[in-house]
């Protein structure tokens, strides 16, 4: 039948592949307006008759039927190409639609269909006409009342708004209030008329078109997304409507039902997540692609993220309280402090994910005060997220990857909670110190500091045999160093450089770098040179300047020119990003004596009960080693358990079932962590461990119970501090203006020595404690976690606030006695890793071999495009600006897509499987099997950690100094305009 | 320092001069690298020389000094200094170029072209140079050279406490309080003394002279040498509104800063998050703030 490959021509497709029927031949159409009109009263005289003539019978005849949709189609059909009349100018409406307004026809014909009852084959092809109708008028249809009247009267009679549409309309209907709304967009008034027309038919609570988009925002597929894109249509039609703003917000479930829709897709996201490589840490897009569930879920979060973008601020406030209360905090938070590891890694990255994805001032707001603000369980979200830092498994990789999430924000209220306030009464320095926060280093004298703590065992150049020279440093060596400058040089310059060009920094080295022998006058650099300055006075020191537009060395080795620019940029990005806080933290403003006390040193994490020891193969096999007396007071984590496990001893035997049952619920399933993965698990291992975790957890009750008299007062965070003073028995901490050098020999932990230094105390806080800890423990820290560690450390050293600057990176400071700064904790890695150096004869070839491996491991990479870290669509360009120092070369690796992923496992494939370990390829000394073999195992495993630890460690070095120099020479920005009005 | 400073105006960028153990500036300065050269990693320099007595990070030397330059750039920017413009050379960083614009007393409309060479063990050496393109008629100014006598503020130079703005603001001082005092140009000092009247119109033809040279080809071939040229609408009007439209909005010259307005180019137009801050000055507590006022 003609008409019905009419309607199937009309099936829903999608806005977007409409716009060429435009152009079919329909027959009558393309006549003249007034010929259209004649066919038009004809088909109308002839339905008006079937009309008039059954107007009393009820039901009808099917071919009375036929025959109205028969003319229906036709006539809507020449509406709806018919053109507005061009001559006169006050109602520029076109003769067909003047009459279908003055005859009111429209109606009468939904009317009639309802009247005779409306079977859902008429359902839905009423509602297609309506949709074509509408998608393709020429005219603004909707803002007569007689076409929209109608309109609203057939979608109630189709739809009951508290049952929801029949599954089979469903995608007419959404596509019909897709065009809708997409007419509301361009004529605002429709939204006016159609809030209004609402009030008078369905009464106050109605805003029709409205309500029956809102059950299908969490819809999947197109349907979903196009009842999202309507509603967002509506949204930004009524951003400036405060009547229809409140109506929604009000009268409809919009907002609830977004936000609690949120709660229930969350709870279908996996509760664990799968992990592919041992170095995986973060969500990435191409994880979440592939997960269903995720994808829903992001899909609604990015509508959140839409709405919040464009709906009126009552609308936008509703729904971020909506999310706060009704997803955040009954949702999220309890999914936080799930006790499996599984789940808090998993709710961790969800959580990452989340915020890297949100684009919205005011949602990531939200999102912070939950964060910061919310306790649950007596704990602020942001205090239970940073123990967790502390932990061994890839959890301690996940929350990193968070933080650095979270530092990337940079935002204040978050640094304020996280370390500043800790540093704000300036009791961590001496009194006669606190004028020198504000001192910058001006001589590089820090970064001299921080360079000489390269351990003497890592100076050796990567490959000794071909060279001679003993140049302790990656820069400066080789041929693509010396082409970057040559490429910056003068003579390369063009003349017509639309810029000045200021390559004076890179002038100086290479005139320094051969001034010792060579001295050739510059050829052609003052003929070629820019014949005039064009820059203003500070020039000479923008960003422009050449080194950032080096370009990147196609070796693997990364010189200090390059962790210049990375520091310069990253404290660029950061203090820009800074600029309109509210203050500057220089030791002055705020006052420190106006400040808050900040919370005291925590007595106990009791999140971290459980989380700590799940798998500590990695730290246990030390023990047995060597260096046995010493890892085991080096390594901080194991200690901190220790004491902080004391409160859930109370539960006796049962917490140990608990752990032993989920320890044999993961273990088989579950790739650990990256080094552990590389040794295998032998059930026997598995079995050991059962044993010592076990008699652990007694000891410790046995432990407890001494130490509980003496505690329930408070002490300081026992993590990082156990490395000295605070193992010492308690006279000697009293005695605590001398400084005690790293005697890690001294000392006994004793759990039952008295608790706590006095109130008066500095504490830095618990985020520094836990990141100065794991720092510590560098040695015995996997690869991946070092490189996350290092970079969060890097990004906030990059942060420009005096008070945090100082503290990290002024090595000149004198510090009260109880805090540790960052350059004695590394002191502490250095002589670790040297005195490890020491007792393996073998260290430098390992060193060689380890910094090949990660070279190659980051080149993989390096030809790939720069995607990054999961797909941001706000901090792209923050992420990026962390970029490759040597840890970033290897950690590209992380960031890249799969594709790059797996050529990079296969590459290694023959190091890390069939049998051979990582460190077995790398070093001498396979991997036995049996009982013994274990032990050699972990003992390869330290050695391996230990070895790429003093590759990591002297990078890490380079790239501190190069922050203490960026610094000195970095200029403040001036807080932006809006900040000022 | 002994070097006489004109020694080195007169010598091109190209000429090579058997110098002693610390040549001047501008001499040693921009040898380009060989295309196949490798750079020398173990910088022989002298910059790095204090540096590398004590341990294999001495390589670093050199950007310990590039840095220090920098950071005392850095220093003058930020004390904005009223009237005195400097720009380090495109050759060395311890060659500053300068300007000094007097806008009262005596030297009133003076504009001075000046050269500021900084020793090459900064900061451990002797007080940085400050050379006057054109001698200005000054007790303090030797009349030939056109050096100012610097090291009468700065006998000894202290790391950490003598910085270069220093220098610059005390060379702008002079201008406007004379100090008689063991003068480098004993006439003026004569001529101030005895002869009040004389010294003012000896002071008004060297403002004239030094300005008359303001045209001048910089005395010293470098890119990033300052230099002058008369007002041309076509060139200059464009840059001169933006300066001024900036200032209008701003006290804070910083805003006019190169970094800055690069930053807000790049950063202002896409959807970047910057500087999230709920905390309303003067508290230190997380979301102190009111609400800001809702868009639309």
């Amino acid at each position: 039948m003609e008409v019905m490959s009419w309607l199937s021509r009309l099936n829903p497709r999608g806005p977007g592949t409409r716009t060429g029927r435009h152009a079919a031949p329909t027959s009558p159409c393309t006549a003249d307006p007034e010929t259209c009109l004649m066919v038009f009263e004809n088909h109308w005289r002839q339905v008006s008759r079937v009309l008039k003539q059954r107007e009393s019978s009820v039901g009808g005849y099917a071919d009375d039927l036929t025959a109205v949709r028969n003319h229906t189609d036709q006539m809507l059909c020449l509406l709806a190409e018919e053109r507005p009349a061009g001559g006169d100018i006050d109602s520029p409406v076109g003769p067909i639609l003047k009459m279908v307004v003055a005859e009111n026809i429209l109606d009468e014909l939904v009317q009639w269909h309802v009247r005779r009852g409306l079977d859902p084959d008429s359902q839905l092809e009423l509602l297609k006409l309506f949709e074509m109708l509408i998608g393709q008028s020429h005219q603004p249809l909707l803002l007569h009342s007689a076409v929209l009247q109608p309109l609203l009267n057939l979608l109630g009679a189709c739809v009951d708004p508290q049952l929801g549409s029949p599954p089979a309309l469903e995608s007419s209907l959404v596509l019909l209030l897709n065009q809708v709304c997409v007419c509301m967009a361009k004529e605002t008034a429709v939204l006016e008329l159609i809030f209004r027309c609402g009030l008078v038919q369905q009464g106050p609570t109605n805003l029709l078109i409205f309500s029956l988009l809102v059950p299908f925002i969490h819809r999947d597929g197109s349907l979903g997304q196009q009842a999202r894109d309507a509603l967002l249509l509506v949204m930004a039609t009524s951003a400036s409507n405060h009547s229809v703003a409140r109506h929604i917000a009000e009268n409809s479930y919009f907002c609830p039902v977004l936000a609690t829709g949120l709660s229930a897709l969350y709870s279908s996201l996996p509760r664990k997540i799968e992990v592919r490589g041992d170095d995986w840490h973060a969500l990435r897009r191409e994880d979440w692609m592939a997960v269903s569930s995720l994808v829903l879920f992001m899909n609604s979060l990015e509508f959140c993220n839409a709405v919040v973008q464009v709906a009126h601020p009552l609308v936008r406030c509703q729904l971020l309280d909506y999310l706060h209360n009704g997803f955040l905090v009954p949702v999220m938070g309890p999914a936080l402090h799930k006790s499996s590891v599984d789940e808090m890694i998993a709710s961790t990255a969800y959580l990452d994910l989340f915020l890297r994805s949100i684009t919205e001032t005011s949602l990531l707001k939200t999102f912070l005060r939950f964060i910061l603000l919310h306790r649950h369980d007596n704990d602020t979200i942001l205090d239970t997220l940073l123990t967790r830092i502390s932990s061994n498994s890839r959890l301690c990789m996940v929350s990193l990857s968070l933080f650095k999430t979270l530092l990337s924000l940079n935002c204040e209220d978050l640094m304020l909670q996280l370390v500043l306030r800790y540093l704000l009464p300036c009791t961590h320095v001496m009194l006669s110190q606190r004028r020198a926060v504000r001192e910058t280093d001006l001589y590089g004298k820090s970064a001299d500091k921080f360079l000489s703590l390269i351990p003497e065992c890592c100076r050796i150049t990567p490959a000794p045999s071909s060279e001679r020279d003993d140049e302790p440093a990656f820069w400066g060596k080789g041929k693509p160093v010396s082409d970057t400058f040559m490429d910056n040089s003068p003579t390369s310059e063009s003349p017509v450089h639309p810029r000045p060009s200021t390559p004076s920094r890179l002038a100086l080295f290479i005139r320094q770098q051969s001034s010792g022998g060579q001295a050739i006058p510059p050829s052609s650099g003052s003929e070629n040179a820019p014949s005039s300055p064009r820059g203003s006075v500070s020039s000479p020191l923008s960003p422009d300047s050449p080194v950032h537009q080096l370009p990147d060395t196609s070796e693997g080795e990364t010189g200090y020119l390059e962790y210049l620019r990375d520091a310069r940029k990253g404290i660029e990005l950061c203090s820009w990003a800074c600029r309109d806080w509210s203050a500057p933290y220089d030791g002055e403003n705020p006052s420190p004596n106006s400040a808050p006390p900040p919370p005291p040193p925590p007595t106990s994490h009791p999140s971290l009960n459980m989380v700590q020891e799940h798998f500590s193969i990695m730290d246990r096999p030390q023990q047995r080693g060597c260096l046995e007396s010493e890892s085991q007071r080096l390594s901080p984590v194991p200690a901190l358990t220790e004491t902080s496990t004391v409160p859930c001893d109370s539960r006796g035997p049962e917490s140990v079932e608990r752990l032993i049952e989920e320890l044999l619920e993961r273990a088989p399933s579950e790739p650990l962590t990256g080094d552990s993965k590389c040794q295998g698990i032998s059930i026997e291992a598995f079995h050991q461990e059962l044993r010592e975790l076990e008699e652990r957890v007694r000891e410790r009750r046995v432990l407890s119970r001494s130490s509980e008299e003496s505690s329930r007062e408070y002490r300081t965070a026992p993590t990082p501090s156990l490395t000295d003073e605070d193992c010492l028995p308690v006279e000697i901490e009293q005695r605590s203006s001398e400084t005690k050098p790293e005697s890690y020999a001294t000392g006994v932990f004793s759990p039952a020595r008295p608790l706590g230094p006095p109130l008066a105390q500095p504490y830095t806080g618990p985020f520094i404690t836990v990141l100065f800890s794991k720092l510590e423990s560098m040695m015995q820290n996997s690869l991946y976690v070092n490189i996350l560690l290092t970079g969060v450390v890097f990004q906030l050293a990059c942060y420009p606030q005096p008070l945090l600057r100082s503290f990290l990176l002024n090595t000149n400071m004198v510090f009260q006695p109880s805090v540790k700064s960052l350059i004695q904790v590394l002191g502490s890695v250095k002589n670790r890793i040297e005195a490890f150096a020491a007792t393996h004869e073998d260290f430098p070839a390992m060193l060689r071999k380890a910094r090949r491996f990660l070279v190659a491991r980051g080149k993989l990479d390096w030809s790939d495009s720069p995607i990054g870290v999961p797909t941001l669509r706000r901090s792209d360009s923050l992420i990026k600006s962390r970029k490759p120092s040597l840890g970033d070369l290897i950690l590209r690796h992380t960031n890249s897509p799969t594709r790059a992923r797996h050529a990079a496992q296969l590459a290694l494939a023959h190091v890390r499987d069939g049998g051979q370990s990582l460190h077995s390829a790398l070093f001498r000394g396979g991997a036995a099997g049996g009982a013994s073999g274990l032990e050699k195992q972990a003992e390869a495993l330290r050695v391996k950690n230990a070895v790429y630890c003093a590759v990591i460690f002297s990078e890490f070095l380079k790239e501190l100094a190069a922050l203490a120099q960026e610094h000195s020479v970095a200029l403040p920005f001036p807080p932006s305009q809006g900040a000022e009005e | 320092m002994v070097e006489r400073s004109d020694g080195e105006e007169q010598g091109g960028p190209g000429e090579q001069r058997s110098s002693p153990a610390h040549p001047p500036f501008g001499k040693k300065q921009l040898p380009s690298i060989p295309k196949n050269a490798v750079p020398i990693t173990k910088a022989a320099s002298p910059a790095s020389s204090t540096e590398s007595a004590n341990g294999t990070h001495a390589s670093y030397g050199p950007f310990y000094l590039e840095y220090s330059l920098l950071a005392e750039f850095t220093l003058v920017i930020k004390q904005r200094l009223p009237g005195i413009y400097v720009q380090p050379s495109y050759r060395s960083t311890l060659m500053w170029f300068g300007v000094i614009f007097i806008r009262h007393g005596l030297y009133q409309d003076g504009v001075f072209k000046f050269t500021v060479y900084i020793p090459d063990n900064f900061p451990d050496g002797d007080c940085p140079r400050v050379i006057f393109d054109t001698p200005v008629f000054h007790p303090l100014v030797d009349s030939v050279s056109g050096e100012l006598d610097v090291r009468r503020a700065f006998t000894k130079w202290r790391r950490n406490h003598n910085h270069i703005w220093q220098v610059l603001m005390y060379a702008r001082t002079i201008f406007y309080k004379i100090n008689t005092m063991d003068p480098l140009n004993p006439e003026a000092v004569v001529l101030y003394d005895k002869d009040f009247q004389l010294f003012k119109s000896k002071v008004v033809d060297s403002v004239k002279l030094c300005n008359s040279h303001l045209f001048d080809q910089p005395k010293i071939d470098d890119p990033f040498a300052i230099s002058f040229s008369p007002w041309n609408p076509a060139v200059h009007e464009e840059a001169k509104d933006k300066m001024f439209a900036y200032k209008r909005l701003h006290s804070d010259p910083l805003l006019t800063a190169p970094h800055n307005q690069r930053w807000a180019e790049d950063y202002n137009k896409g959807p970047l998050v910057s500087g999230l801050s709920w905390v309303k000055p003067g508290s230190t507590q997380p979301f102190s703030k009111e609400d800001i006022p809702l868009q639309t």
